[in-house]
């Protein structure tokens, strides 16, 4: 039986796709350590996510039939501390968050929710949104997302994960206050290893061997970057099927090219934006404070840098699109280069097989037997004698 | 105002009740330990359930509609749209979704729970044995391309009559019709499949790319079989179709309502996260014979999407007329018919989906073992 589960269940935009690499890669010195991570796949606990909310994600949803189930079996099984790590679980509904609970048994459960202040989650958000197709205006997204009524798919969404208090409540509700635990991004400018120390700390990570090479991120872009993909979605979006814009627009497009601009200017929120978004952590962070929650890091962390520079990504130039969308096409057509030389390889090997198939064909044998089975054919009374002809020989 | 009138209201519910949120006043404790509150669109979902139903007698019903309740209750609303939503009037957090009145939802939002209940409902009653027979040694060897919802039909009825799709050298042949029908009749039979995306948006796509999706381009459909000149029959006349085959009469074709495509539509989706998906085709097939009638129109192409339509019909007849394929009837039936273009987005509306979904959740018939309704739906036109 499990004693302990620590199940990390967000927010989006925190650091948790290098902390799920980390414990993806690191599996078998985590079991030596008696810590359970079951994935056999990176996205093991993405789908058993999808799978315990019922949640339709572009196709991806139907390699998650009975995940949620294995996932939870697994831990039940197992004698020590079992991790469990998605993002999107913060967005389950408090039956589903019941359900959950139920289904892990009768071990120690943990909450873990890493937290980054809304300052910097909101054009994440947007961002991260741009990257799954929406080709909504910046403008137009926050104008959504401070929509009380949360009308819209985003605005609904976008609240369901970050926002912190009520993903507490609803995960958090049956849980005693020392078994939720906060995990808060630092500061822009931070050192580098700060996150990590604080994961590693709350997951109960610290002085393991652990293989902690950065190979799976999600980079952010920059400014003329994510407003070049948003120009590319309203065009593309409607035409591109979720499986092609996948590999070709998200992952060659924003990750493998136009993330690689360091230089661009990051995005930020406009003065007014800024400051509700502080209002609003403030109110959060008073109210954390009082609930007693373990927090790792500082609840601090979660009122965001002061107001920068803001450049409106609505209103950026096709001089300053330029430079990107040269090097989005470059990237198209090596990829389509490529592609080509996987055809013509295809072509050339098909080409092979017809010729010895053809060669097979010549002979006179062939010949006269192609002969009988083509008069055969014509008639229901030759169909019939081959088809029993064809039984007897087993071919049928 | 506390929880104890939300979950006295979850109790009167469960029992049948259909008095709505904001006429309930009752507190009264639930005996039942409460447990997390179902969201508005499960409650509102059960009443209006409670209501399609009330006129069914009670007594042996009543263990069976407690059952139906608590899984109508634990449904979650299936998709990306809003989770759970509050009840307005009870205590509020300050943060959360905004509390509704369960009455004032949309028929929207009901159906993202009724399609995860319907879809547990397939699950539950499984696939529909596929009728086989042994394979006649005389049979014609043919491949049935084209028009979706009328090949899907033939098949399975030559199938069970000893006459399987396939064999050497078979005729190809390629069911044609009015091309906007054959536009409609692709999306539903998608619908009833693996399910797809919402009918404006589908055609949205094809038009964008100025392509046929691959079963209504019958040109494609015949090179994909390398369908050489003298074994293609292109027929546009449906009366002729037996012989393309070599039988003497087939089977009425029932098209599927624009309600029952879009109700399948996002019961495929749910279905594709309850069984694995070499299950769900099966699965979707039953639903597609099973699915109750219920007289609304099949779907249509909205009038501005007919010079694309018409663009692209013509196009497709130069080109099977160009490969010089043998034609039974008139490659001319290929073009779109005017007196079909539907207003709007040529789909159903979510009431008429809603409806036909508590209907379906209410009257179990269609659940009944093996027999089929014998409702028979609008006819191909022929």
């Amino acid at each position: 039986m499990s004693r302990r589960v620590l199940l990390h269940v967000g927010c989006p935009k925190t650091g948790t796709s290098y902390l799920q690499d980390v414990l993806f890669r690191n599996q078998a010195t985590l079991r030596e350590h008696d810590i359970l991570y079951p994935a056999d796949r990176f996205d093991a606990h993405f789908l058993a996510a999808l799978d315990l909310m019922t949640l339709p994600w572009g196709g991806l949803e139907t390699e998650a039939v009975g995940s949620w189930d294995r996932l939870s079996a697994e831990v039940r099984d197992w004698h020590g501390t079992s991790i469990i790590s998605h993002e999107i679980f913060a967005r389950a509904t408090p039956t589903q968050v019941e359900r959950a609970l139920a289904s892990l048994g009768d071990a120690e459960v943990h909450l873990v929710l890493s937290v980054r202040d809304l300052v910097r989650q909101i054009p994440a958000e947007w961002q991260e949104n741009v990257k799954h197709r929406s080709h909504i205006t910046y403008a137009r997204f926050l104008e959504t997302v401070r929509d009380p009524g949360r009308e819209s798919k985003i605005g609904s969404w976008f609240w369901a994960v970050q926002e912190v208090p009520d993903i507490l409540d609803r995960w958090g509700a049956s849980l005693p206050a020392e078994h939720v635990h906060l995990v808060t991004v630092p500061p822009s400018g931070s050192d580098r290893g700060e996150l990590w120390r604080r994961f590693s700390h709350t997951f109960g990570l610290d002085d393991l061997p652990l293989d902690l090479t950065a190979e799976r991120e999600n980079p952010s872009l920059g400014v003329p970057e994510t407003s070049l993909l948003r120009t590319i979605n309203q065009r593309v979006t409607s035409i591109l099927s979720p499986p092609d814009y996948r590999p070709l627009v998200r992952e060659l497009l924003a990750h493998q090219t136009l993330s690689r601009s360091v230089a661009s200017a990051r995005l930020g929120l406009a003065p007014d934006d800024h400051a509700w978004a502080q209002d609003l952590s403030r109110s959060w962070v008073a109210l954390l404070a009082e609930r007693g929650y373990d927090v790792a890091g500082s609840l601090d962390d979660l009122l965001g840098p002061d107001l920068g520079t803001f450049a409106d990504p609505d209103t950026a130039s096709a001089e300053v699109l330029l430079p990107p969308a040269l090097d989005a096409i470059g990237a198209l057509l090596v990829e389509a280069a490529r592609l080509r030389a996987v055809e013509e390889r295809l072509h050339e090997e098909l080409r092979e097989a017809h010729e010895e198939r053809d060669r097979a064909r010549m002979t006179t044998s062939y010949k006269v037997r192609r002969k009988v089975v083509t008069t055969l054919e014509d008639s229901p009374a030759g169909r019939g004698t081959l088809d029993a002809y064809r039984r007897m020989r087993g071919r049928g | 105002m506390t929880g104890s009138r939300a979950h006295s209201w979850v109790a009167h519910l469960r029992a049948g009740g259909t008095t709505p949120w904001l006429a309930w006043s009752d507190a009264s404790p639930d005996p039942r330990a409460p447990g997390p509150l179902p969201g508005a669109q499960q409650l509102e979902l059960l009443r209006r359930i409670n209501l399609a139903s009330s006129a069914r007698p009670r007594g042996d019903h009543d263990r069976e509609r407690t059952r139906l309740a608590d899984r109508v209750l634990a449904a979650p609303a299936a998709g990306r749209g809003k989770a759970d939503l509050p009840l307005v009037g009870l205590d509020a957090p300050g943060f959360g979704p905004r509390p509704v009145d369960p009455s004032e939802l949309s028929a929207h939002e009901l159906l993202r729970v009724a399609s995860a209940v319907l879809a547990d409902d397939l699950g539950a009653l499984g696939p529909d044995p596929v009728r086989t027979t042994w394979a006649r040694p005389w049979r014609l060897r043919f491949r049935l391309v084209g028009d979706p919802v009328v090949v899907g039909t033939l098949r399975a009825d030559l199938l069970a009559r000893g006459r399987p799709e396939g064999g050497p050298r078979p005729f190809v042949v390629a069911v044609g019709a009015p091309l906007d029908d054959l536009l409609a009749r692709t999306w539903t039979q998608r619908c009833f499949e693996t399910g797809t995306m919402p009918w404006p948006e589908w055609l949205r796509f094809w038009r964008g790319r100025d392509q046929l999706p691959p079963r209504a381009d019958l040109l494609a459909s015949v090179r994909r079989w390398n369908g050489r000149r003298p074994f293609v029959r292109i027929v546009t006349d449906l009366d002729l179709l037996p012989r393309q085959v070599g039988v003497r009469r087939l089977p009425e074709v029932r098209v599927p309502g624009a309600d029952q495509a879009e109700l399948a539509r996002r019961v495929a989706a749910v279905v594709g996260l309850r069984v694995p998906a070499a299950e769900r085709p099966a699965l979707m097939r039953t639903l597609q014979q099973r699915i109750p009638a219920s007289g609304v129109a099949p779907i249509g192409v909205p009038s501005r999407e007919r010079d694309w339509v018409a663009a692209s019909a013509e196009r497709m007849s130069r080109g099977l007329s160009r490969a010089g394929y043998s034609v039974v009837g008139d490659l001319a039936d290929l073009a779109p018919r005017t007196a079909s273009a539907a207003g709007g987005s040529g789909g159903a509306d979510d009431r008429q989906v809603l409806d036909l979904a508590i209907r379906m959740v209410v009257d179990t018939g269609w659940r009944a073992g093996g027999r089929r309704p014998h409702e028979v739906e609008r006819q191909v036109e022929q």
